[in-house]
């Protein structure tokens, strides 16, 4: 039997924010340009306003955060045997499809995570490596660290630690990329300014369609010389596009509109991860929940696991990720309401609150 | 002092129209990587149909299209694909086929009208088992319109016979159909008929036919699905697309069936130019929206001092040091800026040629 879905609570991602009124007119009466002929004027307009935001030079619109962290690293290491330290559990490592190697070349040399989303700096140093020290070694160029750690549940890195990563990476003639997809998010979290957080950072990718919802795409920032060189690669990837305006139109709304409401994400992931933490059978770490995302522990039941839960939630409307065999991820945005809150929390306490036999 | 601007760089400078804003503003969207954008979905059926193909995707740029499809024809390594040297995959895509995909190019020369010949084509073919010292060729790539040959059209029957000939040796056939429907209209022939012998085609949303963003590409369903993961990796999988793509259904819809226009402007102006002293357009050449403009020896006429005239006029031509001059027509350019244009050049033309009659 189906049950007939009442309402849908979509809580796979911060991504799947759809665009605002505002948004939607924004887009229609946007000024526009051939970007790749010339400049786009509102395209202009935003890169000046992140880079801004993030206290650097120049900036550049690219369409997804998987094209800006790709385009950061080739241009980083863009010489041949090339090696870039990156966490074990980062999303440039695990969700990118390998594309640093498999298109640019560049060969990964990873550090644990930590729970907290670092990785251990000594461990970073240890793991430096130049032919001239063994001719066996590739030559490290860059050290990426991920703010907010989305594996590690949306982890904030602290300001401080950023910094000693910064010096590291200069005491060796390195470079540091940031990929700042959810930079909004530990800016509001930390009550710090993103050009604070970001200071020690060469670049940074900061996506623009996840928690403050534009439709589509990411922008990375840095110097005018990396930023022009990151033009030439976009251009090659096959990101160079034309009336862009259109897009940039909506995340000029979302950056105006969206980054205060983070907080409130936030604080609806508190409430979401302390209402689930009260569930017996289910196990939350309320205390790591910093941002907007929540690791849902289930009962290690092999007749019932992430992937079934998952199922059996979207039966109710409730659309989540399975993480591991039995972990579940939830990731609020600004497009969950307090009701939508309480309608998913209702409905894990009902798959959860009865015993494995009384399951439907 | 600039009193108007017209703007002939090139067919990719169109901007949206009202309805396609409209469309815009109230596209139905979702996230097109966690699960599929409904309007991206009817657009890329929409494409597949007209071309009579299995399936279809949509991407950021042409560049991203070509490079893909060359990327996943060539997925084994040390492959060669096979091209004109005078392609725009050859050379304005940045040699991504090979700094990227590690594919390894082999030119054949372009003939004025476009297309390789076809001897030629066969002999580039290259085997490991033939020679240790080759790599294997595994793609032949067109294009259609040929654009550095004048916006020439490809006929159905020439395809046929490369798409022939790569069959016979295992290899695929890919056409960059940026400009495919101005072939189409141009040749009076369905797209579907000109490409049927192609494997994978990609067909550019973003210039005569005026959307902001895009391109299509087409091909099987096991092609596109190995198209959709590298689009992935390449940084191409975007969001909410239904916004761009919506735009994309009105230019099919409004703007396919103005193309024949940008023929009929592109003639007039080329017909104009080619009777002022100096200035010679082959015009029999000029099959669609693009004309190349040369200047003969001896005129007192060069690309650069037009450039500068046209440039003072408020038309704009792309900047360069090519002795020829490029220009486009596309749905934005009225009959009125065509004559416009003739006017400004006679004067120029006058101008530099007579200089003491000033």
């Amino acid at each position: 039997m189906v049950t007939p879905v009442i309402r849908t609570v979509d809580l796979r991602s911060d991504t799947v924010t759809k665009p605002t009124e505002s948004m939607r007119s924004a887009m229609a009466n946007a000024e526009v340009d051939d970007d790749v002929l010339g400049s786009d004027p509102t395209a202009v307009l935003l890169e000046r306003e992140v880079a801004e935001i993030a206290g650097k030079e120049a900036a550049m619109f690219v369409p997804s955060g998987t094209m800006g962290n790709l385009i950061s690293v080739l241009v980083h290491c863009d010489e041949r045997g090339s090696e870039v330290i990156l966490g074990d559990d980062s999303h440039i490592h695990i969700y990118e499809n390998g594309g640093v190697s498999s298109l640019g070349g560049v060969h990964p040399r990873t550090v644990k995570n930590e729970e907290d989303g670092t990785m251990e700096i000594s461990s970073i140093e240890a793991a430096m490596r130049s032919p001239k020290g063994d001719l066996h070694y590739p030559v490290t160029k860059l050290i990426c660290l991920e703010n907010t750690q989305a594996n590690c549940g949306g982890k904030c890195l602290p300001i401080e630690y950023i910094d000693k990563v910064g010096e590291l990476a200069k005491k060796h003639g390195l470079k540091l990329h940031i990929d700042g997809a959810r930079i909004f998010n530990a800016s509001v979290a930390l009550g710090v300014p993103v050009k604070r957080i970001v200071q020690a950072a060469d670049s940074v990718s900061i996506c623009l369609s996840k928690g403050i919802g534009a439709p589509v795409g990411s922008v990375i920032v840095g110097s005018k010389s990396f930023i022009t060189k990151a033009r030439w690669l976009r251009k090659t990837l096959g990101g160079g596009m034309r009336q862009i305006g259109v897009l940039c139109a909506a995340a000029l709304v979302a950056l105006r509109d969206n980054v205060a409401k983070l907080d409130d994400d936030h604080k609806k992931a508190k409430i979401l991860a302390e209402g689930l933490n009260r569930i017996e059978r289910l196990r939350v770490n309320v205390a790591a929940v910093e941002t907007n995302i929540i690791y849902v522990d289930l009962p290690k039941d092999p007749k019932f696991g992430a992937e079934d839960a998952c199922k059996s939630l979207e039966v109710l409307g409730v659309l989540v990720i399975p993480q591991t065999t039995f972990r579940i991820r939830i990731v609020l945005h600004h497009q969950i309401s307090d009701s939508d809150l309480e309608y998913a929390l209702s409905c894990f306490e009902k798959l959860f609150s009865s015993v494995p036999e009384e399951k439907v | 002092m600039v009193v108007r601007s017209v703007d002939l760089r090139s067919d990719t400078v169109t901007r949206p129209t009202d309805a396609m804003r409209e469309a815009m503003a109230s596209a139905e969207v979702d996230d097109d990587i966690l699960g599929y954008d409904p309007t991206a979905r009817h657009l890329e059926e929409e494409m597949a149909k007209m071309m009579g193909k299995e399936a279809a995707l949509f991407v950021p740029s042409g560049t991203m299209a070509n490079l893909i499809c060359v990327m996943v024809h060539c997925e084994v390594r040390g492959s060669e694909v096979i091209l004109g040297d005078n392609s725009h995959i050859h050379v304005y895509e940045n040699g991504g086929i090979s700094t990227i995909g590690g594919v390894h190019p082999k030119t054949i020369k372009n003939e004025e009208d476009g297309t390789m010949d076809l001897e030629a084509i066969e002999a580039a073919i290259r085997d490991p088992k033939g020679s240790t010292f080759y790599p294997s060729t595994r793609l032949i790539c067109l294009e259609n319109t040929h654009a550095n040959s004048g916006g020439r059209c490809l006929s159905a029957e020439y395809t046929d016979s490369v798409g022939e000939i790569a069959k016979r040796h295992g290899l695929k056939l890919h056409i960059d159909g940026a400009r495919l429907f101005n072939a189409s209209i141009a040749l009076g022939v369905p797209v579907n008929r000109l490409v049927e012998a192609a494997d994978s085609v990609s067909v550019c949303l973003s210039k005569g036919l005026g959307a902001p963003v895009g391109t299509v590409i087409v091909g099987s369903s096991g092609f596109i699905e190995k198209a959709k993961r590298l689009r992935k990796t390449l940084g191409g999988g975007m969001r909410q697309i239904g916004v761009l793509c919506a735009a994309a259904l009105v230019a099919l819809q409004e703007n396919l069936p103005k193309l024949q226009f940008d023929h009929k402007k592109a003639k007039l102006l080329a017909e104009g130019l080619n009777q002022m002293k100096g200035i010679r357009i082959n015009v029999a050449a000029v099959e669609t929206n693009m004309i190349f403009m040369d200047m003969e020896d001896g005129s007192r006429l060069t690309a650069e001092k037009l450039r500068k005239c046209l440039t003072e006029c408020g038309i704009l031509v792309l900047p360069g040091n090519s002795p020829r001059i490029r220009m486009v027509v596309h749905h934005q350019i009225t009959t009125s800026d065509v004559h416009y244009t003739l006017s400004c050049l006679q004067q120029a033309v006058q101008m530099i040629q007579e200089p003491s009659l000033n």
